[in-house]
């Protein structure tokens, strides 16, 4: 237990190292301070202690980038499953709208940035829209191969027990397909929380943690931007931790079905 | 009469060329309450006479009738118990029996009376809240049984169930099955690609062969049951059913 505890914490001791090198060479040979570890992590309480960067608390930056995050998610998350399910069972759909999912899923998400803005105009919705344009290929293009990859003879099972149409939608392939769903969940919620970092920074509703950091650049307040680096990483971890795993737990691993690398 | 299959020939598309018949030109017809073994070599077509029946798959030419309707697809009054069990394995033993339950629109109360009592039938009622993967090889296998008993189908279709597990658990689920059927009978397609599983279980064995004959005997077995699987009738037997299964070029 211990030992695991403490191997755990090896990376990040790692990684505080590097940095604190990386810090130390900066500033002596290039002579601009580098906020340290401990520097930011000052910095850190201080904004946890409710300092305000950029006009508002570090709290309601926080708060709005994870709003735009997740109602962009969602939506990609629903339409992306309800896709993949279809587009899975039933082979038409497949063949007809393959490509454009394909080809959507090459598009960089900050390439979205002047489609947004030209239908929406600056600000939240464009956000919103440019999180779910994201996170939407991977999600559908995994529960699509997830439902093909499906065993047939689960197929013919339910049918032989007289499945309909919805009953193996959602009773038989949305389970069957549950490790590679989660693996598409997994990944279009971590490209839809860069983009969204990167979206603020430009089309910017003047908050958001990518907000605060162009913002501390432009302040050259570097401590805060390196913090606000810092919270956007604890909450992926936190994601991780607290979603995806205990999801995988309690589905993949429960059923001993395999997981997906 | 129960299954008929009438010059059924069977091919599949390989793209969009057609490959040599698996079935060729073959018809049989299984009466009603029949326990029909299906005896042959590997790659003779058993598995797909047997998912022409289930609906499956749909012959190439030919037709294939269950009560004189011809088949459509797959459906409950056939109910097929595969090589490998098949459970769903996102739920447990019991929630896999009421899924066909479920499906028939049956009140939450019957449901589980009705689950439970094939549970107990096959002996897995200790087990209904365990998943699939936690189960042996016999114990998902007596699970796909009650999941198709629960059916309550007019015809049951086996294909190799029992082939995967060791010598000793498919003797005792030989005998399970046969009191099942006796209990109840119907009919039933048995495939197995063993000598003594067919002359020990069957009323009637079919031994199959590679296409163009796709049938090469079709004999039935008399004897009394319960049968001894020592006794010298059932040596006849399996001698008489070697004979015709070594006539056959081996199909590898």
């Amino acid at each position: 237990m211990i030992r695991s505890v403490i191997r755990s914490f090896i990376p990040i001791f790692i990684f505080l190292v590097v940095w604190q090198l990386v810090a130390f060479m900066v500033s002596a040979f290039r002579g601009v301070p580098f906020p340290t570890p401990w520097a930011t992590f000052m910095k850190l309480t201080a904004l946890l202690g409710g300092q305000t960067l950029s006009d508002h608390t570090l709290y309601r930056h926080l708060a709005d980038s994870i709003v735009r995050w997740l109602a962009g998610f969602v939506m990609a998350a629903i339409a992306g499953v309800v896709y993949g399910l279809f587009a899975g069972w039933w082979h038409p759909l497949e063949s007809a709208t393959y490509s454009i999912i394909h080809i959507l899923q090459l598009i960089p998400g900050l390439a979205w940035i002047p489609v947004a803005i030209l239908i929406f105009g600056i600000g939240e919705t464009a956000t919103v829209f440019m999180i779910t344009m994201t996170a939407f290929p991977p999600v559908a293009i995994n529960v699509l191969n997830g439902v093909k990859r499906l065993d047939t003879t689960f197929v013919r099972a339910a049918q032989m027990m007289g499945a309909g149409q919805m009953t193996m939608l959602f009773r038989v392939l949305l389970p069957g397909a549950m490790p590679s769903i989660i693996s598409g969940l997994r990944i279009g919620l971590g490209s839809g929380w860069r983009v969204l970092v990167a979206a603020e920074m430009i089309v910017g509703a003047g908050t958001g943690l990518g907000y605060s950091i162009i913002q501390a650049r432009w302040t050259l307040d570097y401590a805060s931007a390196f913090a606000c680096l810092c919270v956007i990483c604890v909450i992926g971890l936190l994601i991780e931790h607290l979603v995806f795993n205990p999801l995988e737990k309690r589905t993949v691993e429960r059923w001993s079905l395999q997981r997906e690398e | 009469m129960m299954i008929r299959l009438e010059n059924v020939s069977k091919w599949y598309l390989n793209n969009g060329k057609r490959s040599e018949p698996v079935l060729y030109d073959l018809s049989l017809t299984i009466p009603d309450r029949q326990f029909a073994c299906i005896l042959g070599p590997s790659g003779c077509g058993k598995t797909t006479l047997l998912n022409l029946v289930a609906g499956f798959i749909t012959p190439s030419r030919g037709h294939v009738f269950f009560d004189d309707k011809r088949i459509e697809g797959p459906g409950p009054e056939r109910g097929v118990v595969f090589q490998d069990a098949n459970l769903f394995p996102w739920l447990t033993v019991r929630k896999n029996v009421e899924f066909a339950l479920r499906l028939r629109g049956v009140d939450h109360n019957t449901m589980r009376d009705t689950a439970g009592k094939y549970l107990d039938l096959v002996g897995m009622a200790s087990y209904e809240d365990a998943f699939p993967h936690t189960l042996s090889g016999g114990m998902r296998q007596r699970t796909a049984i009650s999941r198709v008993l629960a059916l309550e189908p007019k015809a049951l279709l086996m294909d190799e169930p029992f082939s995967s597990l060791d010598a000793n658990a498919r003797e005792h689920l030989q005998d399970e099955l046969l009191k099942i059927w006796q209990h109840r009978q119907r009919t039933l397609i048995y495939i197995t690609h063993s000598v003594e599983e067919a002359a020990y279980l069957a009323d009637r064995v079919i031994v199959m062969g590679p296409s163009p004959q796709s049938i090469r005997r079709d004999m039935l077995v008399q004897s009394a049951r319960p049968r001894k699987r020592s006794s010298e009738e059932m040596r006849n037997i399996t001698a008489t059913l070697r004979v015709a299964l070594d006539s056959l070029p081996c199909c590898v």
